[in-house]
């Protein structure tokens, strides 16, 4: 690890350390007593940092990534390479003004991501990514047998990228006003405002922790726009797909393609004027589905038209053309269940993925391709079955299921079946 | 029940001949009602004590409610054993459960990351345990309680085999 690097996650706890000791004990100390002891609290991070630093290493060895870390409670994990799902360069802003990068690995089973190799110099860790994803291919191009070449990529310093896509800031910006929270924005500062003028209060602690707890809220499509600016999508030799978006903390991620488990359409509300798409795209190994969570980088597209969406579907999942998947309704007694949204629920079989959509408000579209299909569920409720109706979950490593709500039970079976049938076809011709 | 006159099939008997279901051991139904009665106890042993102290009739009614419920859960206990059942097809395992919410589960072999033998104190004092099966989805539930362990350890090792044959998880 870089030198440098328990100076920066200590600088860190200390920002948390801040955050956590609030605007309130900052006027019960007075400033000068505040600042005494964030120092002797931040001298003690440092220190504690120095420490995990000196103890902290990493080694490839053979077709593993061995990581040992911690003094007190020692750990040495080993990391099989061909259980890679992503590999994501990140660098937060003091990382960008020392030239140092954070190396997050995803792999499958942990909550959160395994092993940050956190820090190393950027040329350094573009190089351990270049061979750890080098490794993971080869082991993958020997399992599967369907890759001939074997990686010759080793002596690859820069991933040689061939731009698929760049999100212009201008359409970033203008697509984040148009949320809801932007909306809510002005409502927020005119009521906090209009609060401190009738109640007369004005204490500086009282109006720093309300802005403190809007800026939470109300600030995600600011935190959103800071963290797709200049959203690149390119793909390298190896047809991986390379990610590179962020403006405060700018990350690069490498996403091998067959370990796409699902891409979402998603249609907001506001955005249908504009006839704007986001693309999101689950990889297994990111935790499940938190809604509101930006941390997750789940990108594809965080704004685009619908000739952009086409192409960069039938990139990442081949042979999919996002214009022609044909989806079909529930039948029309489900309306019971669903009184206003019934024709925008629907599911299709298409030859490479299992297409659902849903939602009247903010469309959505799921693709599943069936070769990252893990099981098939059957599921009907007690009104379900009065109606005859069941609905089918299709499960995928990445946390989300493709979901089918209310089909004729009949259509149901036949459902689960094809996807059983389809995902054993997808697994046997080589995924 | 209005089933649609087009449709025969019934959400716990999907493709009826080429599935053969295995139920799962009528002992199960022993054990859960046993689990079901120490409940029981303890909570109608709970109002009686209150009810002693206190000779409220209102602690009565309370035990009559416990009763009532307990003699309703037993009932529904019972019948959702019977409606558990479990299937092994060449390429999947098909797993059944639920009668309100009824919920059939098709894992492939193939994706299975491990399996999970349990047996709790109860559960062995019946000679039963319970095998799951875990795909690297969260989602997936493919569970059968209530097996004998020779069919148990007999699943397990037919699963584990099956899955290394099939190889690759992802």
């Amino acid at each position: 690890m870089h030198p440098l690097s328990p100076l920066l996650s200590g600088a860190k706890s200390i920002v948390v350390i801040v955050a956590a000791l609030s605007w309130q004990t900052l006027s019960q100390l007075g400033t000068t007593h505040f600042a005494m002891l964030v120092a002797i609290l931040a001298v003690g991070v440092v220190i504690f940092s120095v420490i995990g630093w000196y103890n902290t290493g990493y080694q490839v060895i053979g077709r593993e990534l061995r990581i040992a870390e911690g003094l007190i409670w020692r750990r040495n994990r080993a990391i099989p390479l061909d259980r890679l799902q992503s590999v994501e360069l990140r660098r937060p802003l003091l990382a960008q003004l020392t030239g140092l990068a954070e190396l997050r690995l995803e792999v499958v089973g942990g909550g959160k991501t395994e092993a940050p190799l956190a820090y190393l110099t950027v040329r350094e860790a573009g190089l351990l990514r270049e061979r750890l994803l080098a490794l993971s291919a080869r082991t993958q191009a020997g399992q599967s047998a369907s890759v001939a070449e074997p990686a010759a990529g080793a002596a690859a310093v820069t991933t040689a990228q061939a731009p698929l896509y760049r999100v212009r800031n201008r359409d970033l910006l203008i697509s984040q006003l148009l949320t809801p929270q932007a909306f809510f924005l002005p409502i927020g500062v005119a009521w906090v405002v209009t609060q401190f003028v009738m109640e007369g209060s004005w204490t500086f602690v009282g109006i720093a922790s309300t802005v403190t707890a809007m800026a939470g809220v109300l600030l995600q499509p600011i935190r959103r726009v800071l963290g797709d600016w200049d959203f690149q999508l390119g793909r390298d030799r190896d047809r991986r797909l390379v990610l590179h978006y962020g403006l405060v903390e700018t990350r690069n991620q490498v996403v091998p393609p067959f370990r796409v488990q699902t891409v979402r359409v998603i249609w907001p509300f506001l955005w249908r004027k504009a006839r704007w798409l986001n693309l999101r795209l689950d990889i297994a190994g990111y935790s499940g589905p938190e809604p509101g969570d930006d941390k997750n980088s789940d990108r594809l597209m965080p704004v685009g038209d619908i000739a952009t969406a086409r192409s960069l579907v039938a990139a990442v999942l081949p042979g999919v053309d996002l214009a022609t998947l044909a989806t079909s309704p529930p039948p029309a007694r489900a309306r019971w269940l669903h009184p206003i949204g019934l024709r925008f629920y629907g599911a299709g079989l298409t030859p490479d993925v299992f297409v659902t959509r849903q939602g009247r408000v903010t469309r959505e579209v799921s693709l599943v391709p069936y070769a990252r299909l893990q099981s098939v569920r059957v599921v009907q409720g007690p009104l379900q079955r009065r109606l005859g109706l069941a609905t089918v979950y299709a499960d995928t490593a990445g946390g989300r299921s493709g979901v089918a709500r209310d089909r004729d039970l009949a259509e149901a079976w036949a459902l689960a079946e094809q996807l059983a049938v389809r995902a054993r076809a997808a697994r046997v011709g080589g995924s | 029940m209005s089933e649609p006159p087009s449709t025969t099939v019934d959400a716990l008997e999907p493709w009826p001949d080429t599935v053969e279901w295995r139920p799962v051991s009528p002992k199960l139904i022993v054990v859960e009602l046993i689990g079901l009665a120490v409940w029981l106890a303890v909570f109608t042993a709970g109002l009686g004590i209150a009810w002693f102290f206190s000779r409220h009739p209102g602690w009565l009614i309370g035990i009559g409610v416990v009763l009532l419920l307990g003699v309703w859960r037993a009932v529904v206990h019972v019948r959702a054993v019977r409606a558990w059942g479990y299937a092994e097809r060449d390429n999947d395992l098909l797993v059944r459960h639920g009668l309100l919410l009824r919920h059939l589960s098709i894992v492939p072999y193939a994706r299975m990351q491990y399996v999970d033998v349990t047996a709790g104190p109860l559960e062995r004092a019946f000679g039963l345990a319970t095998v799951q099966l875990h795909t690297a989805a969260a989602a997936s539930d493919a569970r059968v309680p209530g097996l004998p362990p020779e069919e148990a350890s007999r699943l397990r090792d037919r699963l584990t085999a099956l899955g290394e044959d099939r190889a690759e998880g992802l």
